[in-house]
C-alpha cells in the first residue's frame, strides 16, 4: 500500500535520496541536508498554521511505500509564488513592428523577464521513483495535491500554475541556457539550477537580463527549446493537462521550459471530486479506481483504491485503506475517479 | 581642380558619375529623377532658399576641361524633420558579488543623439582621379566651407561610415538583427533608406536595449568598424579631429565619427587672408583656398604662401577661383603641419 502524507522530519535521510536522484531543473528539491531539512520544518509549520488567506506556506508531501518503509516520491505546493521572493518567468509576447508607408507589419516573438505569474498557487518539486514512473502512484502523487486544494481552498488562489522541466542533454546541457542564460549568469546550467535550488535567489535579480530577449536572434537550437518539455517531465505535463491545464505564454527563465496554468474551480480533480464519509468493510464489487484523500490538513493521506462507489452513499473502504488513510466509520473522504 | 556648388547642367554628368559609383552608393542612387531631385533642391540650399532643416550641400569636383570628377555633400542637419536614428554601444554589467560573478555585456541603445548636427555624406572620387590632393580637396573643401559660415550647421559634424558587408553586400550586422524586424535582406533595406525611407525603417526596430551576446559573432566583430573601402575617408577625417564616440549605423553597425566644429582642424586653423598674386616657391605647401562666397562658392587646393596677411597664389589658381588680386580668401594648409600633439 503506497499512502501520500506531508513530510516530517524524519523523513529527511530517504528524501535526500530522492532528492539526489530528482531531475536537475526540479530545483525545489535541493540535494542538500541543511536545506532540505529547513524545507521540511518549514512545510510542518505551514501544515500546522491557521492561515485566513494564501501566504507564504509550503505544503511538502512524501509518498511513501507502507509495506516496505520506504520514500518513493515527494510533491509540493507553494500557497503563492512570489510571495517571500521574486518568482520570474520569461514572458514569450510578440513585439510588433509595424510602417505604414512601407506596408509591413509583423510580430516578431520577444521573451521579457516578469513577474507575472506571482501571487498563484504553484505545484513543483514532483519526483517520482523511477519504477514508478506512468504507473497510477504518479496521478496519485500529483493529484492528491490537487484535492487538498479542494479540501483547503481558503489556503490557495484562484489560479494554479506549474513550471515542466525544459529539455536539456544527458550530457546536463541546455540550449535554451546556453544561448540566454549563459550570458548573464556566467555559469553551467546544472551549476545555475543548483544554486536556484538552494533558494540564494537574489542573484537571479542581479544577473537577469532586464531588456526583451528577441526570440530570431537565438540559435535555432535555443528556439527549439521554448516551451519544448524534457522527456522526463513529460508525464507531469500529461497528468496535468488531462486536469484542464494549459500552456501560456510564460516560460522557465533557465531552461525555456512550458509553464501550465489552470482557474483553481476549474480543475478537474477539484470540480468533480466528490465528499462522502468511510464506512470499513471491503468493497464486494470494486469496479472502479480513485484517488481518495482524507480532507484533512496535518494529518492529510491519500491512496489509490479500487471501489464501489455509490453517489451519495458512505464508501466502503478495506480495514487496510482505513489505516492507510487514518478513517474510522463517518470520518469524511473526498474522492475522484482515477 | 575646383570644388564647387552643383547647377543642374551638371545631371548627365553627374548621373554618369554616380553609375560609376555602383549600388553600394546608396545616399546618391543612380536614379534620374531622385537625382534631378536632389540637385535642384541643392541649387536652392546655396541660394539660401531653404531651412537649415532642409539644406542639402551637394558639392561637386571639376577639372579645368570642366568634367565631373567627384562629388560630396554636407547636410545642414539631421534629424529636424523626421527621426534620426543610431546605436550608441553601452555597457550592461550584471554583478552578484556573493557568487564572485560579473559580465560585462556591450549594449546597444536607440537614441537619437545625433538630432541637430550636420552630416557629411555621398563623397564619391572617380578611381583614376585618386591622386594628389583630390581626395582631400573633396572631402575636407566642405569643411572649409563649414568655417566660412558656422551659422548654417550645428556644433559637431558626423560622418557615419559605411559598415562591413561581404562582397555580395550582405551585412553580417544586419543579418543578425535587422533582418528579422524587417523581413528583408540588406540591400533592399539600404535602398530603401538612400531612397529617404530611413526613419520609416528604423520605425520597427524595437526601442528596448538589445545585448550584444546575443547576436552572431559574426555580427558582433563588425560592430563600430568600417568597410575597408571607406578606410581613405577615414583616415583623412581622423587627422582632422573627427572620432568614434560610440555611436553606430542601425542598419550595418558602421561606425558614426563626429567632430565638435570648433575643433575641426581645417575649420580651427583657417583663417581670412588677402589674395595676390605672384610666385609661391616650389617648396611652397599646398593650401586649400575658399573665395568665401556661398552661392558661388569656389574651392581649390594649389600652392601658396602667406606673408603677413596675403596668400601668394599663381594666376591659375585666382582664376579658379574667380578671383582678383586684393580680393579675400579663408585658406588652410591641406596638410596638418603641426606635429600630431601626444596626449598626455
Amino acid at each position: 500500500m503506497l499512502v501520500l502524507r506531508p513530510v516530517e522530519l524524519t523523513d529527511l535521510p530517504q528524501l535526500q535520496q530522492l532528492a539526489r536522484d530528482s531531475l536537475v531543473g526540479v530545483t525545489s528539491l535541493p540535494d542538500d541536508t541543511e536545506c532540505l531539512r529547513e524545507k521540511i520544518l518549514d512545510s510542518c509549520a505551514s501544515f500546522e498554521k491557521n492561515v485566513e488567506g494564501h501566504g507564504p506556506e509550503n505544503y511538502f508531501f512524501v509518498l511513501e511505500d507502507l509495506t516496505r518503509e520506504r520514500l518513493v516520491g515527494c510533491s509540493e505546493i507553494l500557497a503563492t509564488a512570489g510571495f517571500s521572493e521574486p518568482f520570474y518567468s520569461l514572458r514569450n509576447r510578440h513585439f510588433t513592428s509595424a510602417s505604414r508607408e512601407l506596408n509591413i507589419e509583423h510580430g516578431v516573438p520577444a521573451l521579457s523577464l516578469c513577474h507575472d505569474l506571482s501571487g498563484h498557487t504553484l505545484l513543483r518539486g514532483f519526483h517520482i521513483d523511477a519504477a514508478l514512473v506512468r504507473t497510477r502512484f504518479s496521478e496519485l502523487l500529483s493529484r492528491a495535491r490537487l484535492l487538498f486544494i479542494a479540501a483547503h481552498s481558503q489556503r490557495f488562489s484562484e489560479a494554479v500554475i506549474t513550471e515542466i522541466v525544459g529539455f536539456s542533454s544527458d550530457e546536463g546541457h541546455s540550449p535554451f541556457w546556453d544561448a540566454v542564460g549563459k550570458h548573464f549568469f556566467d555559469l553551467p546550467y546544472v551549476e545555475a539550477e543548483r544554486l536556484c535550488g538552494l533558494e540564494s535567489r537574489t542573484f537571479l535579480a542581479e544577473l537577469m537580463p532586464q531588456y526583451p530577449i528577441y526570440v530570431p536572434m537565438l540559435p535555432q537550437a535555443a528556439q527549439d527549446c521554448i516551451g519544448r518539455i524534457h522527456p522526463d517531465g513529460q508525464e507531469a505535463f500529461d497528468i496535468l493537462e488531462r486536469e484542464g491545464f494549459e500552456t501560456n505564454s510564460y516560460i522557465d527563465l533557465f531552461d525555456g521550459g512550458p509553464t501550465l496554468y489552470a482557474r483553481t474551480p476549474g480543475i478537474r480533480s477539484i470540480a468533480q471530486s466528490q465528499t462522502g464519509t468511510a464506512k470499513p468493510g471491503a468493497s464486494i464489487d470494486a469496479r472502479g479506481s480513485y484517488l481518495v484523500s482524507n480532507d484533512s490538513l496535518k494529518d492529510y493521506r491519500a491512496i489509490v483504491a479500487d471501489l464501489d462507489y455509490q453517489a451519495g452513499q458512505p464508501v466502503g473502504l478495506s480495514a487496510e485503506m482505513c489505516a492507510a488513510l487514518n478513517v474510522t466509520e463517518g470520518s469524511p473522504i473526498r474522492l475522484i475517479a482515477l | 581642380m575646383i570644388v564647387r556648388p552643383v547647377h543642374v547642367t551638371d545631371l548627365p554628368a553627374l548621373l554618369n558619375l554616380v553609375h560609376q559609383a555602383g549600388p553600394g552608393f546608396t545616399t546618391l542612387p543612380a536614379n534620374e529623377e531622385r537625382l534631378a531631385h536632389r540637385v535642384r533642391w541643392a541649387q536652392r540650399t546655396f541660394a539660401e532658399q531653404v531651412e537649415r532643416a532642409d539644406a542639402d550641400y551637394l558639392f561637386v569636383l571639376e577639372d579645368d576641361d570642366q568634367q565631373l570628377v567627384g562629388v560630396s555633400a554636407l547636410v545642414g542637419a539631421v534629424g529636424l524633420r523626421e527621426p534620426w536614428y543610431n546605436y550608441r554601444v553601452g555597457l550592461t554589467v550584471s554583478s552578484s558579488p556573493d557568487l564572485g560573478i560579473r559580465r560585462q555585456i556591450p549594449t546597444l541603445f536607440l537614441n537619437n543623439e545625433m538630432t541637430g548636427q550636420s552630416e557629411i555624406c555621398s563623397l564619391f572620387l572617380r578611381p583614376d582621379q585618386r591622386q594628389g590632393s583630390n581626395g582631400r580637396l573633396l572631402s575636407l573643401g566642405r569643411l572649409l566651407f563649414v568655417a566660412e559660415f558656422p551659422h548654417l550647421f550645428g556644433d559637431k559634424l558626423i560622418a557615419e561610415l559605411r559598415g562591413s558587408a561581404d562582397e555580395q553586400g550582405c551585412s553580417p550586422f544586419w543579418d543578425s538583427l535587422g533582418r528579422h524586424f524587417f523581413k528583408m535582406d540588406f540591400s533592399h533595406a539600404d535602398h530603401l533608406s538612400g531612397l529617404g525611407s530611413k526613419s520609416f525603417i528604423a520605425e520597427l526596430m524595437p526601442r528596448q536595449p538589445l545585448y550584444t551576446c546575443l547576436l552572431t559573432e559574426q555580427a558582433q566583430a563588425v560592430i563600430g568598424k568600417a568597410h575597408p573601402n571607406t578606410e581613405p575617408a577615414l583616415k583623412i577625417l581622423t587627422a582632422e579631429g573627427f572620432a568614434h564616440k560610440g555611436y553606430i549605423d542601425i542598419f550595418d553597425a558602421g561606425p558614426v565619427i563626429e567632430a565638435p566644429v570648433s575643433n575641426i582642424r581645417t575649420v580651427r586653423d583657417s583663417q581670412p587672408l588677402v589674395l595676390a598674386i605672384g610666385t609661391p616657391d616650389e617648396e611652397a605647401p599646398v593650401w586649400l583656398i575658399h573665395n568665401r562666397r556661398l552661392e558661388n562658392c569656389r574651392i581649390t587646393a594649389a600652392q601658396a604662401r602667406q606673408v603677413g596677411n596675403s596668400l601668394i597664389v599663381d594666376r591659375l589658381t585666382a582664376k579658379r577661383l574667380q578671383l582678383q588680386p586684393g580680393n579675400s580668401v579663408r585658406a588652410v594648409p591641406l596638410l596638418n603641419q603641426q606635429p600630431q600633439a601626444v596626449a598626455a
